[in-house]
């Protein structure tokens, strides 16, 4: 799995002001720390970035690029940003990133053309997000075909079906499966295609607290039906173990789940209960509550 | 070819729920099926529970065409309720609303008193809805259930902010108690988990809140709709409970119902009947004629 390290964010406020000042220690100490954790790459994540765009783009990533030789994922929706971005790096980098809306396939999907760069194209549309695993693929087939008349194979695209809160009313749960099952489904439709995922957004609304065992727990569970990459805090070290196969009891646990198996809890750990719960949770095998572990 | 109508049986069970105790006992809940859903595999064994909703002070702002069944009672709450048994109830509703710190914020003792003197005076089972002050519901409701020890009363709203408390005082004194939420799945089951570490399941009523036709009866319906069909097809045991809609209330106080009567009463009737479809065991009402109106139209 090619994790792709998300703590450049800047909702962050630490890297927000660090940006804002130039304050280039902030920012390279956590692509030191994210290299060192065996990121795959590192995302910047500049939000719209309507100041200074070129001169501040400029200057984040040659002043990431001193600090770790990983390739970047340069992560915004304003096209002028990502230009600028992309003009600066060294190594390959990622777009992130492109949809089926039409500005963006007028404005970014041709940046990715330009700077023969890999990119992440979600199943957004100028409709919104498709509802169903259906809708989201039809989306899908039609702006990588897109990208394919401008000159963007298959293998350069890595495909996000947006993942959503599972805490939210009900439908989260629904989303979570859905997920999924796009994933497992989207070789057959797209042969070539990569795949991608803002891994953390699942555990959105969740107490801080019980947010990396619902992320770790997808992951594995993606990872499963061919999730090729994930948008994910590599400072998680037992998010790293999973992905690196150190922990193949609960891996198989979270698997059995997965195939609706009733698994006996009385003869597990604690921890391997846990990840049985969270399974089911996002199996959508029980109604999500805060306290789903306490059940 | 002879149509053979498909038939579900499900594995989960609303749990049966006991309220008031001798000759006032009523029993709530007990499906196995969806609401109404006779048709498959199962049954539904307890009808509806109907009551009137009583307030422990005079209304200040009531419309004409809203107390006047009620006459000169509206200012003593007993004789309230005595009336209201008059009206054919399955149980009264009493609303502690002068201890609301905002209202009155009346004493936990004399609310106690109240409700002590009531269930000695009236022949149905007694609902005790708190003022919903999360902070002041926890000396009112404790008080509440420790002076009427034994009754076991019907008493809430036990929210998470005040469970622990609330929820012991109900556990202790032999109650059951009303667990509400925001109108939210999710928030109700966890409260539903957390009570019931300590309380047994079956001494908890679902209350999610009802919202008015009009006013977002939206939300209300598919959330009862949801909590039904998760206990019932999934078997989830935190959200096997029955259900409170506790909406006239909510109708009386919207711009339609205060206009006219006939308005009035339809807007209550059908935001009952509509809640009672998806799937709510108790209705909680206020004018006797919309009760009326609800057992003619489902014949209960």
């Amino acid at each position: 799995m090619i994790i792709i390290g998300e703590n450049i964010h800047v909702i962050a406020k630490d890297v927000s002001v660090a940006i804002r000042e130039r304050n280039a220690k902030v920012i390279q100490a956590l692509a030191m720390e994210q290299t060192g954790a065996k990121a795959d790459y590192i995302d910047l994540n500049v939000g719209p970035m309507k100041k200074d765009t070129e001169e501040t783009m400029k200057w984040l990533v040659n002043c990431v690029q001193e600090a770790t030789d990983l390739p970047l994922s340069i992560d915004t929706m304003n096209p002028v940003a990502m230009e600028a971005g992309l003009k600066f790096c060294k190594k390959r980098p990622l777009l992130n990133s492109a949809s089926g809306k039409s500005d963006s396939k007028a404005q970014m999907l041709p940046l990715a053309k330009k700077y023969n760069c890999d990119v992440v194209i979600s199943v957004m549309t100028d409709k919104g997000m498709p509802p169903e695993v259906e809708t989201k693929i039809e989306s899908i087939m039609e702006t990588v075909s897109h990208a394919n008349e401008l000159g963007i194979p298959n293998e350069d695209c890595w495909v996000d079906p947006i993942i959503l809160p599972v805490s939210t009313a009900g439908e989260g749960q629904k989303i979570a499966v859905g997920n999924l099952e796009f994933i497992k489904i989207l070789q057959d439709v797209l042969p070539g295609v990569k795949s991608t995922v803002g891994l953390s957004n699942v555990s959105n609304g969740v107490p801080p607290h019980l947010r990396p065992i619902l992320n770790r727990t997808y992951l594995v569970m993606l990872g499963r039906n061919g999730l090729y990459s994930a948008i994910a805090d590599p400072l998680d070290e037992e998010l790293m173990s999973f992905m690196k196969g150190e922990l193949p009891q609960i891996t198989d646990l979270i698997y059995r789940t997965m195939d609706g198996e009733e698994i006996d809890l009385s003869s597990l750990s604690q921890k391997e209960v846990a990840y049985v719960k969270t399974a089911k949770v996002l199996m959508a095998q029980t109604l999500y509550s805060d306290a789903w572990l306490e059940i | 070819m002879e149509y053979k109508a498909p038939k579900e049986a499900y594995k989960g069970l609303v749990r049966e729920v006991t309220i008031g105790k001798g000759d006032k006992t009523l029993k709530v809940g007990g499906e196995n099926i969806l609401p109404l859903h006779f048709f498959d595999e199962g049954s539904l064994p307890n009808p509806p529970i109907f009551a009137l909703e009583v307030l422990d002070i005079e209304p200040a702002d009531r419309t004409p065409h809203l107390i006047e069944p009620f006459g000169d009672v509206i200012s003593d709450p007993i004789k309230w309720a005595k009336k209201c048994e008059g009206f054919g109830v399955d149980a009264i509703c009493l609303a502690l609303v002068s201890t609301d710190p905002a209202e009155k914020d009346a004493s936990a003792d004399g609310a106690a008193q109240l409700v002590k003197r009531m269930v000695g005076e009236i022949k149905k089972t007694l609902i005790v809805y708190g003022s919903g002050d999360e902070k002041k519901d926890t000396e009112v409701l404790p008080k509440v259930a420790q002076v009427c020890a034994g009754e076991n009363l019907l008493i809430g709203p036990v929210q998470k902010e005040n469970f622990e408390v609330v929820g012991k005082a109900i556990l202790d004194n032999g109650h059951v108690a009303i667990a509400q939420s925001p109108l939210d799945i999710n928030l109700l089951k966890e409260l539903n988990v957390k009570l019931c570490k300590f309380l047994p399941p079956e001494r908890v009523i679902i209350d999610p809140l009802s919202s008015s036709l009009g006013y977002g009866i939206e939300y209300s319906f598919s959330l009862i709709e949801r909590v039904k069909q998760i206990g019932i097809i999934t078997k989830d045991s935190m959200t096997m409970m029955p259900i409170i809609a506790n909406l006239g209330g909510e109708c009386w106080k919207t711009k339609q119902a205060k206009e006219n009567k006939t308005q009035g009463l339809l807007w209550e009737g059908i935001t009952a009947l509509s809640l009672y479809l998806a799937g709510a065991n108790i209705l909680v009402l206020r004018h006797p004629e919309t009760l009326k109106l609800v057992r003619e139209t489902i014949g209960r």
